[in-house]
């Protein structure tokens, strides 16, 4: 451990209290870098825009919440579940909430803040200027992190962090045969104070067998071998001829026309 | 205080001799049984199966709160005619102080004799009466569980209910865990943990051992100052036409409980006894107390006051309900007899064993309060084939958020679904399937044949209606997977549905699962 290493651990240990801005939450490894803090902070409103950041708020989530934690939604009827669960969020922890009338939101989200950690929203209407300034207040008191599904569309103020996901590719999947697997996508979190400068990375949400992965830092490798999958390829017998492993690129037409022709003879 | 007790209740309300062998269950345990049954080896906590195993003949009933409320009104109402103070604690077990009584009929012991010759009328020879008379509560009811209370009331002497208990096990604190504890420490009876000094009990076990402390020593377990005069905070409810069947009232009862707890909850306070009145048509007003040691939760005040309703509704009917004229509920108002600092006891309820399940279920109760009752769900694995139909949605009230729940877990389903997707799921499932066309290359729709194999690969989709799904543009698919038929309910004409699923990524990097059925595509989910 170096010097300064050794004086940096010291301190920790002796800090004699933390604010409640410095409690953080666990996040996946690979996302850690996001953080400038290398956690969530407690209490922060997290906006998610992209396609792809769904997965990136479930895998925050399942890691955030640990064994214990409650997770709500509020008017996010259209959560995948099943995925959720393999992002590691027990469904025994979940609370959903169906949308509240207007006037009711504010009030919906705050008594949740009583008893939940995370709150995934994706509002049908605009919060007030007023109601959310006593929302975010609420939550940097009790601790809860809203995360906003939407990117934070209706949410008046600027998010603490906006987490932002363009998708680079998905593997596993080619021109008829295999299914969809891992998906490369770039993250890009941006926020206010110390999480002012943009971070990015590039990870397989979801990864290999579920939940979030570090991507391979070069990303040279084509489709993975379709795989051996009973009921997927075989649908199409002449899709078994046909060759595979490119990507789907518009120079894939041959392969295409290789198969209307053959399905027409 | 005097305590009457019936013991064995639950089965006596069922009408069943005690002399033959009975039990009742919950969720198939032995919750209570009558004295044949336990001769035969029957005892409190096992399992049916075992009860069964040991006493073949036993009848099996199920736990019949209501029923049992209902019948022990009688019980009541002749105790009601010696003292109008009566607290019921739960169907069997009422309480009510002695001091009135006991000099009008000329001392404790033929009190309790006069109690005896009442009640045993009105119980038919069906159960049994017991009765117990000491300084408090809880003395009170060890006496009246005596095994001398069995040949006929237990009176101790006046200030001597900790002499009385002080030669008691510890167990009769019904605190398994707590007694455990002290019986290592050598502590075998209520005496001789009477006999520690008060502090330190409360410096070693904190205010749960201080109760229990307090019990030991033939005390109430509130202290009377703690016992605060309650605040005005008794909560009416108006039944306009009046209400002549309980099931109008259970709505009003619940309102009424939850508002009470509410704001007994603001100022910090529990509620330990509650008074229910209710006035008739007639002008008549009928008043019952109910109590409970530790603190009465919103639901159990919700439960005693339907329970009690429907008592004094069935009233000189014969026990049918809806009863002559001019008996109809007009008013019902709870009042909070008596309180005592809130410590979150209440978390017992829930067993302790999770906290945050007791706050959760305290947030999801204010808000279908607030929203609707329907409001809140909590998600359950179900058999299926789509993403969506895997999951079911069951109201959260539904459901004891602090027990194990084995339904969402992998493994509750566990048979193959076949037509089912590998993993991952899409992350977002849409509540309204957004309907597609899907040519191939050359323009031509593209659909499933009926041996499940695809006309032509997928190459363009577009949106045939707005939606935060997809833009209104074409969109040319870059890889395709599928399709995975589904022939579900194929047995069933009227429920028979095929469908088939192909997975599509664009080329604005989304991705989706669309569905074909009767010819039409929809995006039926997005891997978002």
């Amino acid at each position: 451990m170096s010097r300064s290493a050794a004086v940096r651990a010291l301190q920790e240990r002796v800090a004699p209290v933390t604010l409640s801005r410095e409690h953080t939450r666990p996040v996946p490894d690979p996302l850690a870098p996001l953080f400038a803090v290398g956690g969530l902070p407690q209490g922060q409103v997290i906006g998610f825009t992209g396609a792809g950041s769904w997965s990136i708020a479930l895998a925050l989530a399942g890691t955030a919440l640990g064994e214990d934690g409650w997770l709500a939604t509020v008017g996010v009827e259209d959560l995948g579940l099943l995925a959720a669960a393999e992002y590691g969020v027990r469904l025994d922890r979940l609370l959903l909430v169906t949308t509240p009338p207007a006037d009711r939101l504010a009030a919906t989200v705050a008594a949740l803040t009583e008893a939940v950690d995370l709150v995934a929203l994706a509002p049908h209407r605009t919060l007030g200027h007023s109601q959310a300034r006593r929302l975010a207040a609420t939550c940097r008191e009790r601790g809860t992190n809203l995360l906003l599904l939407d990117g934070g569309r209706r949410w008046p103020l600027p998010t603490d962090l906006t987490i932002t996901t363009t998708p680079e590719r998905w593997e596993g999947i080619g021109q008829g045969h295999g299914h969809l697997q891992q998906r490369r996508l770039t993250v890009e979190a941006v926020g206010r104070r110390a999480a002012a400068r943009v971070r990015r990375i590039t990870v397989l949400a979801p990864g290999p067998g579920g939940g979030v992965a570090p991507a391979a830092p070069v990303a040279l490798t084509p489709v993975a071998d379709p795989p051996t999958d009973t009921l997927a390829p075989v649908a199409d017998p002449l899709a078994g001829d046909s060759p595979v492993g490119a990507s789907g690129s518009l120079l894939d037409t041959s392969v295409d026309t290789s198969v209307d022709t053959a399905s027409v003879a | 205080m005097a305590v009457v007790w019936c013991p064995d209740w639950p089965v006596v309300a069922w009408g069943i001799p005690l002399d033959e062998p009975a039990m009742v269950v919950v969720a198939n345990r032995v919750v209570a049984s009558s004295p044949a049954a336990r001769v035969e080896g029957v005892a409190l906590g096992q399992r049916r199966r075992e009860a069964q195993g040991r006493c073949p003949q036993v009848a099996v009933l199920e736990r019949d709160l209501d029923r049992e409320a209902r019948l022990f009104e009688p019980v009541a109402a002749v105790l009601e005619e010696l003292t109008p103070r009566i607290e019921v604690t739960g169907p069997g077990l009422v309480g009510f102080p002695t001091r009135g009584p006991s000099r009008f009929f000329g001392g404790d012991a033929s009190m309790a004799a006069e109690v005896v010759e009442r009640v045993e009328p009105v119980l038919a020879r069906r159960g049994d009466v017991r009765v117990g008379v000491a300084d408090g509560v809880f003395a009170a009811r060890l006496a009246a569980r005596s095994r001398a209370a069995r040949a006929g009331p237990v009176v101790t002497e006046p200030d001597g209910a900790a002499a009385f208990l002080a030669d008691l096990p510890i167990d009769v604190l019904e605190q398994p865990d707590f007694t455990d504890v002290l019986r290592r420490l050598g502590l075998r009876t209520l005496g001789a943990f009477a006999a520690l000094d008060a502090a330190d009990v409360v410096g070693r076990f904190g205010r749960d051992g201080q109760l229990s402390h307090r019990l030991a020593r033939g005390e109430d377990e509130y202290p009377p100052d703690l016992r605060r005069p309650a605040p005005d905070l008794a909560v009416t409810w108006q039944f306009d036409p009046p209400a002549e069947r309980v099931a109008g009232c259970a709505f009003a009862a619940k309102m009424l409980a939850d508002e009470l707890h509410d704001a007994l909850g603001g100022r910090g306070l529990a509620c330990i006894r509650v008074a229910i009145e209710a006035e008739t048509e007639e002008g008549r007003t009928q008043l019952r107390l109910w109590r409970h040691e530790g603190a009465l939760s919103a639901a159990a005040i919700a439960e005693r006051t339907r329970w009690q309703l429907d008592s004094w509704l069935r009233q000189g009917t014969g026990g049918r309900e809806g009863g002559g004229p001019g008996s109809g509920v007009v008013r019902l108002t709870l009042v909070p007899d008596e309180v005592v600092p809130a410590v979150g006891r209440q978390l017992g309820f829930w067993g302790g064993r999770n906290e945050r399940a007791g706050d959760v279920t305290r947030v999801v109760a204010r808000l279908q309060a607030m929203l609707d009752p329907e409001a809140v769900s909590v998600p359950e694995l179900q058999g299926g084939v789509g993403p969506a139909e895997r999951v079911q949605l069951v109201p959260a009230a539904a459901v004891d958020l602090a027990e194990e729940r084995p339904a969402t877990r992998d493994e509750w389903v566990d048979e193959p679904w076949p037509g089912r997707i590998p993993p991952p799921s899409p992350t977002r499932t849409h509540l309204d399937p957004v309907s597609i066309e899907i040519v191939d290359r050359y323009g031509a729709p593209v659909g499933v044949d009926g041996r499940g194999e695809i006309t032509g690969p997928p190459a363009l989709i577009r949106a045939l209606e707005s939606s935060d799904v997809l833009d209104r543009r074409s969109h040319a698919v870059e890889a395709w997977a599928g399709p995975w038929p589904a022939d579900q309910r194929w047995w069933d004409p009227a429920d028979h549905r095929r469908r088939a699923r192909v997975q599509l990524t664009l080329d604005d990097g989304s991705a989706h699962l669309a569905t074909l059925e009767g010819g039409a595509w929809t995006i039926e989910a997005t891997y978002h």
